[in-house]
């Protein structure tokens, strides 16, 4: 049985999503309580599968018993398996939060709108799952597709920035699979573990040079590291509230999952390539993410903005820790990157409940609640010590993991980058709290609204969690170390 | 809405072309098994029908059940190849490995042949149901409107 978790933990949110349309037929108001039901699926067969991972090993799973490389497979190791315990729970939080705060003229397409962050979810389980290059486009597109529609859905602004994210997507899928094209023209295969054995013969390969370029820039694209980034700030904040925290948790972070794949799993770390590491190509890309996103982030007024670009910084961390070629630098990578999908969330959570709650939107305004909702004031000053990076939060051991990696490959710039993408960090909240307990008379509405319940548990949980991957982030840290290491390393 | 054609020849024609276009789709559906074919290739063929139908003769949305009920389809088609990867697993295969498809007296070939066919014809049912709803909503907004508030 525990073989089957990795394809269940798959089918189920796809086949809820197309077969929601008929099963909603009548009854329009049976969306939510459907996908909040598959979701906790979700959570408790993520946690069985984990379980079934660490006791026995991964699990390669074969679409229809035909074995790879002809085949479809799904590889379930320790990487995939831990990030889709993440997925699922922020996307089950992410639900729950979406119910009241959905928009309200949705109508007959609330069911759609349901069907899409299904659909959504789906995708990035297929993303952190496939075993092959082609089937990691597929459900890169899927994903994608469904947060175009789930951007715009709100209509306005929105559809704006819907379009401007569609066309850079498509322009990065299809990068992606023009760099699959080269690899395949190369080495005759799509598995990732076949093409691992065929491509060091191949690395003088123009073609193998060309695509891993490709590759690289169309999956950029995807996860807004930094030149690439400029869809990600405009989606995130005119989307809609229920929506940015799901993409803003999980679209990004496993993208970079799918580009952690591809240049371990498949290229192999110490990979170089006409005398270039491309580890230390990456990795320097993730410095300069890291640095700049901080700095926008300083300069955005509009708070939604400012945690977007927060996030971007915050990839270009997680670069930084997983391109240093050794298991401290990975291992704190990965750590922090479930960190950041937590952190995320929080963020967007909050920034969801200011915005539909009381309607604050910029910094400017954030006087306006002062001290007067202790949840969100709360919320703010732990995730502001998650993302600065101060113990006893994740936040702090990932990135001491990282900076360790950094030094133990004496990479001094990538050091010194996580340190002033802190600094940078600390001065963006630093002015979100400087604004929040400036003496101002606060909104008479304020005292009489109160957070719909479903707002504070996910707020809560996440903010939460933060605290407690700090506190357990030695086993964690420990078990990556031990199980969720690429062989190559 | 979508207003029947007002040529006589297209609607002449339509009545002989589009019963013909249908057997093709279910014959190259069917024959996927043996040969080149399938259920995408046999779903595009029926769905063109379909829609040659709508363009010939015309959809009046208030009228038809079928144009509310048919952009709901691909779900129906979704849950054949749903339960047939379903029963697979029961039978202690993996996802669609037809050998393992749980249905009791039946030689592993047959089972093989079923399993195969019922995928197709799930596949067959969206990508027609797809086709088809592409053209209402590319042509008529209000059928979209009124089937998902109705």
């Amino acid at each position: 049985m525990n073989e089957h978790l990795p394809a269940v933990l798959f089918l189920l949110p796809l086949f809820a999503a197309i077969a929601m349309p008929v099963v909603c037929l009548k009854h329009r108001e049976w969306s939510r309580p459907i996908s909040l039901t598959v979701l906790s699926a979700m959570v408790v067969v993520s946690v069985l599968n984990l379980n079934s991972v660490i006791r026995y090993g991964e699990v390669r799973y074969a679409f229809s018993g035909w074995a790879p490389p002809l085949g479809i497979e799904w590889v379930a190791d320790g990487l995939a398996s831990v990030v889709l315990v993440a997925l699922s729970v922020l996307g089950l939080l992410a639900l729950v939060f979406a119910g009241p705060t959905a928009p309200r003229d949705l109508g007959g397409r609330v069911v759609h709108f349901y069907v899409l962050i299904l659909l959504l979810i789906a995708a990035l389980t297929g993303i952190a799952f496939a075993g092959d290059l082609f089937n990691l486009f597929v459900f890169l597109e899927v994903a994608a597709i469904a947060s175009y529609g789930l951007v715009g859905v709100a209509g306005g602004k929105a559809l704006f920035a819907a379009f401007r994210y569609l066309l850079l997507g498509t322009l990065g899928a299809s990068l992606y699979l023009l760099g699959v094209s080269y690899f395949y023209a190369a080495s005759g295969t799509l598995n990732m573990a076949d093409m691992a054995e065929q491509l060091p013969h191949l690395l003088t390969s123009k073609a193998v040079v060309g695509g891993l370029l490709f590759m690289f820039i169309g999956l950029g694209i995807k996860m807004a590291l930094v030149p690439f980034h400029v869809w990600l700030p405009d989606a995130y904040t005119h989307a809609p509230e229920s929506i940015s925290p799901i993409l803003a948790a999980l679209v990004t972070k496993v993208a970079l999952l799918g580009w952690i794949r591809i240049i371990y799993w498949v290229l192999g770390a110490k990979v170089i390539i006409y005398d270039i590491p491309v580890l230390l190509l990456v990795g320097v890309l993730g410095t300069l993410a890291a640095v700049i996103g901080a700095v926008l982030a300083l300069m955005a007024r509009n708070i939604k903005t400012m945690f977007a670009y927060g996030g971007i910084s915050h990839i270009g961390i997680i670069l930084i820790g997983v391109t240093q070629g050794n298991k401290t630098g990975f291992a704190g990578g990965v750590f922090y990157l479930l960190n950041d999908a937590v952190m995320q969330g929080a963020l967007f959570f909050l920034a969801g409940a200011l915005v539909f709650q009381y309607g604050v939107r910029t910094v400017q305004d954030l006087g306006q609640i002062g001290k007067r909702v202790p949840w969100l004031t709360g919320a703010l000053i732990v995730i502001a010590l998650g993302m600065v990076g101060l113990p006893p939060t994740g936040g702090f051991f990932g990135k001491w993991y990282i900076i360790l990696g950094a030094l133990e490959a004496h990479n001094y710039v990538a050091v010194a980058a996580v340190l002033l993408s802190t600094l940078l960090t600390l001065a963006y909240f630093v002015k979100l709290f400087e604004a929040m307990f400036r003496q101002r008379p606060p909104r008479s509405d304020i005292l009489q609204s109160e957070l719909p319940l479903s707002c504070k548990l996910s707020l809560g949980v996440t903010t939460a969690s933060i605290v407690m991957l700090g506190l357990f982030s030695d086993p964690i840290v420990q078990w990556i170390l031990n199980q969720a290491l690429p062989p190559t390393l | 809405m979508i207003r029947p054609h007002d040529s006589i020849i297209v609607q002449s024609l339509g009545r002989f072309l589009i019963p013909v276009t249908q057997m093709f789709g279910l014959y190259v559906l069917f024959f996927g098994q043996y040969g080149p074919g399938g259920g995408f290739v046999g779903g595009v063929i029926l769905g063109t029908s379909m829609i040659f139908s709508v363009l010939a003769f015309g959809h009046d949305a208030s009228r038809s059940q079928l144009a509310k009920k048919v952009l709901h389809g691909d779900g129906v088609g979704m849950l054949i190849y749903a339960g047939v990867g379903g029963l697979c697993m029961i039978g202690g295969g993996e996802f669609l490995n037809f050998a393992d498809f749980e249905i009791p007296g039946l030689e592993t070939a047959s089972r093989r042949s079923l399993g195969i066919v019922l995928t197709q014809l799930g596949v067959a049912v969206d990508v027609a149901v797809t086709a088809v709803s592409i053209v209402f909503s590319l042509s008529a907004e209000e059928i979209i409107e009124d089937s998902l508030n109705g």
